[in-house]
């Protein structure tokens, strides 16, 4: 195609060219276009990169919702409320995906063994509401377990001796009671006993009440012992009732016994009357010799489910010391519209209708007097949904905090704060360096040499120094941060103002200005400064997202704010949270809960990055000529 | 170029004297944490005597006993005083003025006396207490520093060879996220990701008497995340000088004698880029060092930043093992600085010529 037209334009006959202008005078033309300032310039310039552009936009973005989002998200971020604590992410339209909605997976979570369910053959899990558990996802399972708790089953004990010792007793928490009239007998269901170290177990009770225990039998091999005690003793005038000694010995250390169950059966009954086996049998106590006392093959039921946290969060709750004060509250705010139900199982308390926070009263509690005022408080039953004022289940978009506060909101608050410390310190080191470099660079010699020298053993200070000394002196908090943040922070613009100075001061219209009699002022701030204001400008944005990175850094470890803390900035208070302040607290949930930490880690990652692209951009648009370098 | 050298020397020496003073003086300003329990404090104090830094004297007198025990009950004895309340009389140990500590410091120093710590590991030498752990410290500083050259260098080479096109964009917006994202968010996430949820990893850094393999596997994720943010500038930097000498006049000089690409670039573009990157190599090495504060303190690495930080304890803070963290990392900030301002004076002779 090129060459073509390359051969069309070489054989152009000389009959088809023709004057231009040939009949015309040519005047000097006024200039089309209006002139384009260095502003305009510069903006042109910013506009045409469009990542940069870009991410100047998500910038802007994240600073306005640092700004509104704390007040449209509509949550009580401050208020500290345990029973809320640790809810995950909920977002609405995503959960209907089933992410971010609400729901966490629970496994081998230990059962209650009262919460049978006949319909299901299933145990709930202990410690969770059985409403929140999500429909068939409840399954149980057993696994191998050798605590010594009531959820742990079956399985059996054993006695094992240490190694320098060869005798052992052991004696049961309950008493046993073997009637003469229904000639109890005692069976012991020996599982497995160290014949090879001539293993005894020796059964003792204490015949007479409170005498003596005696040796009623001894077994020598493994398998199902009755002990028939009143055949043994045909002497036993009254029914026995004694705790139960074991007293295993062996020639040798490690020498073992594990016993499965310890009961007692009664003629006429088929079932034993009594029987210790399992978790009962294991929390005897040793009371002489030396060994070990333990369970073995024993097995837990667990549960695995998906639970829906909201539900669980905002359900009744019991609060067991409601105040009167907030309860009077309640009634007034709620009118005449509320009515007291009475409880025919409970006379001490009485039911409301639905709708009202407070769905039960169980009963008033016993009023204290302090200072001659008297404080009282309710049992009461919360509709926790109600109470905090949401209608429906609340979404918290990036979950809740330990403390029960509004992830989504803090995050905002947080990047609020820390945008305002970085937007407040850069202000500060702009203002010092610019004048401290201007000084510098302007008069030079000597002057410029002492205040180098000056800013080199200033810059020179390592950060752990200067945070060592700060935080002696002047105690964590808001003040130390920003002073440790501005000690050499200035030091970078104070270097740029000065290469401008030099860049400057030197030409003509300087010159010119001062044979005019302009003072020194006058030509530092009308004619040099403004000429190097574009780089001073990039160089104070660039280092915005450096001193937010310090500033979250030390709220990290604890040097900068930290909670509980506020600051006023023109009438504006700000809270204490800040993202590093966030993460520090996250840091400590990594394993259960990593939405604490994922989110503050996000946004801040997201502002640095954009902040520092977006001051890249400026750089470019302000000096073409620094383009691409670092 | 010795005077020059002579110079840097003296220069950074004055820096790093006027550095530490300033802090000794700064924090003998602030209040005394003395050791908690009753004798730990004796020792204390008489070694403060011993070393110069506080008078003692023997108080007998009835009425200036008196005196003292009304200050010490109303808190407004002398600051940073002891008076030790034997009942007839009262052990009275007391700062002298801060001038004369400063030249006590100093004779100490020469000594190579840091004083005693005072929380951290009470009555053991603050200097012997750092050094237990510089080797910590240093090893996954080195460490990471080896990583991190080769990946930042081959990262900002390939930049620069592939200038504008895909390759090139994609790092650029890597270094970018790199760079931006904190080091100590870093070391959260990698322990999050590859500590609890895969398991790959330890989640906190393992004891010193660990297996080898596990050791080996814990130094990953700090070094990992010490290394992000300096691959990231290293590779910029590269990519910088690269395309800067690649447009230069004597590699267009070297493909025109007939020189292939290749040829071209590593014989001529690689090393003269390579030389300005030494000193901001060398100065990376600060970088890290501070840098791995936080990481320590996450990782629970049992290094000198841990030391710092434990010594900066609110209300129990331990000024010797302060003092001497501090110096350390003044002296090995300043020793890498005057490596670097001599790599300049050997790459640019009109640095040296200056005889700044």
């Amino acid at each position: 195609m090129q060459k073509n037209d390359d051969l069309k334009q070489k054989n152009i006959s000389a009959d088809q060219f023709e004057f231009v202008q040939k009949d015309e005078k040519l005047y000097d033309q006024e200039l089309e276009g209006r002139p384009i300032g260095y502003f305009e310039d510069v903006w042109i310039r910013f506009r045409k990169n469009r990542t940069n552009l870009t991410a100047s936009i998500i910038l802007l973005i994240l600073i306005v919702s640092s700004i509104i989002m704390p007040f449209i998200s509509g949550k009580e971020y401050n208020r500290i409320d345990e029973k809320i604590a640790f809810l995950p992410p909920r977002v609405p339209v995503l959960e209907k995906f089933g992410i971010f909605d609400g729901i966490v997976s629970h496994e081998e979570m230990p059962v209650d063994l009262n919460t049978y369910d006949e319909a299901t053959g299933l145990y709930y899990p202990m410690g969770y509401n059985q409403k929140a558990i999500i429909e068939g996802t409840l399954t149980n399972s057993t696994i191998p377990s050798n605590e010594k708790s009531p959820s742990v089953l079956n399985g059996q004990a054993l006695m094992v001796l240490d190694y320098d010792s060869n005798t052992m007793t052991i004696q049961s928490t309950e008493f046993f009671t073997l009637s003469k009239a229904n000639n109890g007998i005692l069976e012991l269901d020996v599982y497995e006993m160290d014949t090879a170290s001539n293993g005894k177990l020796e059964v003792m009770l204490q015949t007479d009440f409170g005498g003596e225990y005696k040796v009623l039998a001894t077994i020598e091999e493994p398998g199902k012992h009755a002990i028939n005690v009143f055949d043994l003793n045909p002497d036993l005038y009254a029914d026995v009732v004694s705790t139960l000694r074991l007293r295993y010995t062996a020639d040798a250390g490690r020498s073992s016994v594990a016993i499965s169950s310890i009961s007692v059966l009664e003629s006429g009954s088929e079932t034993p009357v009594f029987e210790n086996q399992g978790f009962s049998l294991s929390e005897y106590k040793i009371v002489d010799g030396k060994g070990s006392y333990q369970r073995q093959n024993a097995e837990m039921i667990v549960a695995t489910f998906e639970y829906n946290k909201y539900l669980a969060a905002f359900d009744l709750t019991r609060e067991i010391a409601f105040s009167s004060a907030e309860y009077d509250q309640l009634i007034e705010e709620a009118g005449g519209n509320v009515k007291k139900i009475p409880n025919p199982d409970n006379p001490e308390g009485w039911f409301f209708e639905e709708g009202f926070p407070i769905r039960e009263v169980i009963r008033k509690n016993d009023t204290v007097k302090v200072d001659g005022k008297e404080y009282s408080s309710y049992e009461v039953m919360l509709d926790y949904k109600t109470y905090l004022g949401y209608e429906n289940l609340p979404y918290f978009l990036f979950g809740t905090t330990s403390a029960g506060r509004d992830l989504f909101s803090l995050v905002w608050v947080g990047l609020r704060t820390s945008l305002l410390i970085g937007l407040i310190v850069t202000a500060i080191n702009v203002s010092v360096g610019v004048v401290y470099g201007a000084i510098s660079g302007f008069y030079g010699g000597v002057v410029d040499i002492l205040m180098e020298r000056f800013s080199e053993i200033m810059g020179r200070i390592p950060w752990l120094v200067v945070l060592s000394i700060m935080v002696v002196l002047f105690d964590p908090g808001i003040k130390t941060l920003i002073l440790t943040l501005i000690i050499n922070g200035w030091i970078g613009t104070a270097g740029v103002t000065r290469m401008q100075f030099y860049r400057y001061k030197g030409r003509e219209y300087v010159l010119a200005s001062k044979t005019m009699g302009a003072k020194d002022g006058r030509l530092i701030f009308r004619h040099i400064l403004p000429n190097g204001i574009g780089t001073i400008i990039t160089a104070s944005i660039l280092s915005i997202p450096g001193v937010i990175f310090t500033e979250s850094a030390l709220s990290f470890l604890g040097y900068g704010i930290g909670h509980g803390q506020s600051f006023n900035f023109f009438g504006l208070t700000f809270s204490g949270v800040s993202i590093g302040v966030l993460l520090s607290d996250g840091r400590n949930f990594l394993l259960n809960y990593p939405h604490l930490v994922i989110f503050p880690a996000l946004i801040v990652s997201i502002l640095m990055i954009t902040f520092n692209m977006f001051g890249n951009a400026l750089r470019d648009a302000f000096n073409p000529s620094l383009r691409g370098v670092e | 170029m010795i005077r020059y050298v002579i110079t840097r020397i003296i220069w950074i020496f004055i820096i790093m004297f006027t550095i530490l003073s300033l802090n000794f003086t700064l924090l003998k300003l602030a209040p005394d944490y003395a050791p908690t329990t009753e004798e730990e404090r004796t020792i204390y104090y008489e070694k403060q005597v011993r070393d110069g830094y506080m008078s003692f004297r023997l108080i007998t007198d009835e009425a200036e006993m008196e005196d003292i025990r009304t200050k010490n009950a109303q808190g407004t004895r002398l600051k940073n005083a002891y008076y030790e309340d034997k009942g007839d009389m009262i052990r009275a140990y007391e700062p002298i003025a801060i001038s004369k500590q400063y030249f006590s410091w100093l004779k100490n120093l020469l000594k190579w006396d840091w004083g005693l710590s005072t929380r951290i590991e009470v009555g053991k030498p603050a200097f012997t207490v750092l050094s237990s752990r510089m080797e910590t410290t240093l090893v996954l500083n080195l460490i990471a520093l080896v990583f991190y050259i080769p990946i930042g260098l081959a990262l900002g080479i390939i930049a620069a060879l592939n200038k504008d096109k895909p390759i090139d964009n994609f790092i650029s917006i890597a270094v970018m996220v790199m760079i931006s994202v904190p080091s100590f968010v870093v070391m959260i996430l990698l322990v999050m990701i590859f500590g609890y949820r895969l398991e790959w990893v330890p989640t906190i850094f393992p004891a010193k008497d660990a297996e080898t393999l596990i050791r080996l596997r814990g130094l990953i994720l700090p070094v990992l995340a010490l290394s992000f943010g300096a691959i990231a500038s290293l590779s910029r930097l590269t990519r910088a000088e690269l395309t800067e000498v690649m447009t230069s006049e004597f590699l267009l000089l070297a493909r025109t004698k007939g020189l292939t690409r290749r040829q071209a670039v590593i014989r001529h573009a690689m090393r003269n880029s390579m030389v300005p990157l030494v000193p901001s190599i060398i100065f990376s090495f600060v970088g890290l060092l501070s840098g791995s504060v936080i990481i320590e303190m996450i990782y629970s690495i049992p290094g000198t930043g841990q030391v710092y930080l434990r010594a900066l304890t609110r209300n129990a803070y331990d000024y010797n093992v302060l003092l001497s963290a501090t110096a350390f990392y003044t002296v090995l900030t300043l020793f890498a600085i005057l490596l670097v301002d001599l790599t300049y004076g050997i790459i640019d002779p009109r640095i040296r010529m200056g005889g700044r």
